[in-house]
C-alpha cells in the first residue's frame, strides 16, 4: 500500500497528541487525590514507570506469528535490547530534557491543577525548536514562521486565562525556564536517536523509550535525593498507594511517546511538535468528564472566560499548524565537469544545509540531490549560491516537487 | 540491493491516470510529480538489475509515458 507519507505522519501524531491529554488528566487525579507534593510524585511516577515499561517491552517483545507483536506498534522492532555505544550519548541528554520536563511539569500541574493550562504553555516550545532549527541552519526566520510563532504565542497566553485574572509568575517561570528547553532537549535527541541505523534498519521507538526511561529515573532520582533523601522514602510508598492511576499514566504515556518517536522518525522536530499541540483541544473534553467524576475538580463555568480560552487554544494548534505545513522540496539534477572526484563533490553538495539526500548516479546525469526548505527564496539563498560555489558542477536542473508519495 | 531515479515524461493530460498506475507498482519508495524538465520523479529499490528491467517495463506499458530516464545510484549518502 502505497499511502501520503504526510497522512501517517498526521495520524501518529495526533493519536499521541490524544494519548498525552490522557495522560494530562491522569496526572491531575493523581496530584490532586493521592501525592500532593509534585516532587514525590515525580519520582512515584518514574519508579513506577520503569519496571513496568520493561515489563510492557518484554510482553510485546514476544513472537505473535511472524513478528512480535511490537512490530505492529513500530515496524522496525524486533526485541528488547540494550543500548548502543553510539546511543549513549544522546539518552544521557534526552533524559535530562525529560527529567527537567517532567519535574517541572508536575511543579506547575500541582500549582494550577489544569491540563489545558500546563498544556498550551508547553507548546511554546515549538519557539525554541524554530530558535534551534534557525540557529543550526543558519538562517533567518521566515515572514511565515515569524507569524506562526506570533499566533502560538499570544493563543498560550489567552488559553491560559484563569477566572481571577492572575498569571501566576512562578509557575510561568518555570514553564521558560525549565519545562520548554528540557522539551526541546528532549524531543531533538530523541529525533536523532531515531535517526540513527541499528544493523541496516532504522532505529526503534519501543526501545528508545524504555531506555530514555531508565536514564530519566536514574536523573530525577538524584536530583530528589539531593533536595532531601526524606523524600525519596515518601515516593516508595506514594508508589505504592497510587499504584493503579500512575500506572495507568505510564501506560497511556509510554504510547503517546512511541508514537511521537515514530512520527519525528518522519518530520522535522517542531512539525511533529505543531501536530501534537492538539493535545490540548483533546484535553478539553477529557477534562470536562472528569470534573463530573471528581467533583472537586472544576472545569470553568463562565461562558466568556470559556470562550476566551477556546479561542486562545485555537489560534495555538492553528498557529502550530501552519508551521507544519510550509515546506518546499526539490530535485537537483547535476552534471559534473570531467576531471573532478565524484565523491569529493557529493560530500560538498551534501554539507550545504537543507539537502537530505545526495546520490551519484550513472545514466545522463552524476549526482542527483534532494533538498528541503521552507520557501523556495531560500532554496536560492541557501542551496544554488551554495551549489554555484562549488568547483566542477558544469550544469545543474531544479525540479520542484509539487506532490510526493512515499513508500512506508 | 539496488537504488535507482526514474525521470518519467509524460504526454499532456495523462499525469493523473500515469500516476494512479505507478501507484499500484512494487519496488517503489517514492513518487513525485515535479515542476521542470521532467513530470514525474520515481525513487525505485529493487534486488537485481533484473528486477529494475521488469519495473522499467511495467513503467513504459503504462498509457501516457513518452519517455523514461533511469539514473542507477551508485553511492547515496542520506539523513
Amino acid at each position: 500500500m502505497r499511502i501520503r507519507k504526510r497522512y501517517l505522519f498526521y495520524i501518529l501524531a495526533l493519536s499521541s497528541a490524544c494519548a498525552s491529554a490522557a495522560s494530562a488528566v491522569v496526572d491531575t487525579v493523581v496530584a490532586h487525590e493521592f501525592i500532593a507534593n509534585p516532587w514525590v510524585y515525580g519520582l512515584a511516577f518514574f519508579l513506577v514507570a520503569a519496571p513496568l515499561t520493561l515489563l510492557i517491552t518484554l510482553i510485546i517483545s514476544i513472537p505473535a506469528g511472524k513478528r512480535s507483536i511490537g512490530a505492529r506498534i513500530d515496524p522496525s522492532f524486533r526485541r528488547i535490547r540494550f543500548p548502543r555505544k553510539e546511543e549513549l550519548l544522546y539518552q544521557m541528554l534526552s533524559a535530562l530534557g525529560n527529567a527537567a520536563f517532567t519535574l517541572g511539569y508536575f511543579l506547575v500541574m500541582s500549582r494550577l491543577m489544569e491540563p489545558s493550562v500546563v498544556l498550551s504553555f508547553s507548546q511554546l516550545s515549538i519557539l525554541y525548536l524554530l530558535i534551534v532549527e534557525s540557529v543550526a541552519e543558519k538562517n533567518a526566520p521566515t515572514m511565515a514562521e515569524v507569524q506562526a510563532s506570533l499566533i502560538v504565542a499570544f493563543g498560550a497566553i489567552l488559553g491560559s486565562i484563569s477566572l481571577s485574572g492572575e498569571l501566576d509568575m512562578e509557575a510561568l517561570l518555570i514553564v521558560f525556564l525549565v519545562m520548554n528547553p528540557g522539551t526541546v532537549l528532549f524531543a531533538e535527541y530523541q529525533r536523532k536517536l531515531k535517526r540513527l541505523k541499528m544493523d541496516g534498519r532504522p532505529n526503534d521507538a519501543i526501545n528508545i523509550r524504555l531506555w530514555n526511561l531508565v536514564f530519566t529515573t536514574f536523573f530525577v532520582f538524584i536530583i530528589v535525593s539531593a533536595m532531601d533523601v526524606k523524600l525519596v522514602a515518601e515516593s516508595i510508598t506514594a508508589s505504592g498507594t497510587a499504584l493503579s492511576w500512575i500506572s495507568a499514566g505510564v501506560v497511556v504515556t509510554f504510547f503517546s511517546i512511541v508514537l511521537f518517536v515514530r512520527a519525528m522518525g518522519i518530520g522535522k522536530a517542531s512539525i511533529t511538535q505543531a501536530v501534537r499541540a492538539s493535545s490540548i483541544i483533546f484535553a478539553i473534553p477529557f477534562f470536562i468528564a472528569l470534573s463530573y467524576i471528581i467533583p472537586d475538580i472544576t472545569f470553568i463555568s463562565d461562558p466568556v472566560l470559556l470562550l476566551i480560552r477556546t479561542m486562545g487554544i485555537v489560534l495555538v494548534v492553528m498557529g502550530v499548524i501552519s508551521f507544519a505545513l510550509t515546506e518546499v522540496k526539490a530535485y537537483i539534477f547535476i552534471r559534473l565537469e570531467p576531471g573532478y572526484p565524484v565523491t569529493e563533490i557529493q560530500q560538498k553538495i551534501w554539507e550545504i544545509k537543507g539537502i537530505t539526500s545526495v546520490s551519484a548516479t550513472t545514466g545522463c546525469y552524476d549526482i542527483v540531490a534532494k533538498a528541503r526548505m521552507r520557501t523556495l527564496g531560500k532554496g536560492y539563498e541557501r542551496i544554488i549560491r551554495e551549489l554555484e560555489k562549488i568547483r566542477g558542477i558544469k550544469t545543474f536542473e531544479w525540479q520542484t516537487i509539487l506532490k510526493e508519495w512515499e513508500e512506508l | 540491493m539496488i537504488k535507482a531515479y526514474i525521470l518519467l515524461i509524460t504526454y499532456v493530460g495523462n499525469l493523473k491516470a500515469v500516476l494512479e498506475e505507478l501507484r499500484k507498482l512494487d519496488h517503489i519508495e517514492s513518487i513525485s510529480v515535479v515542476a521542470g524538465d521532467y513530470d514525474i520523479i520515481v525513487k525505485a529499490r529493487v534486488d537485481a538489475l533484473e528486477d529494475l528491467m521488469t519495473l522499467t517495463d511495467n513503467i513504459h506499458a503504462i498509457k501516457g509515458v513518452k519517455r523514461t530516464n533511469t539514473q542507477v545510484i551508485e553511492k547515496e549518502i542520506e539523513v
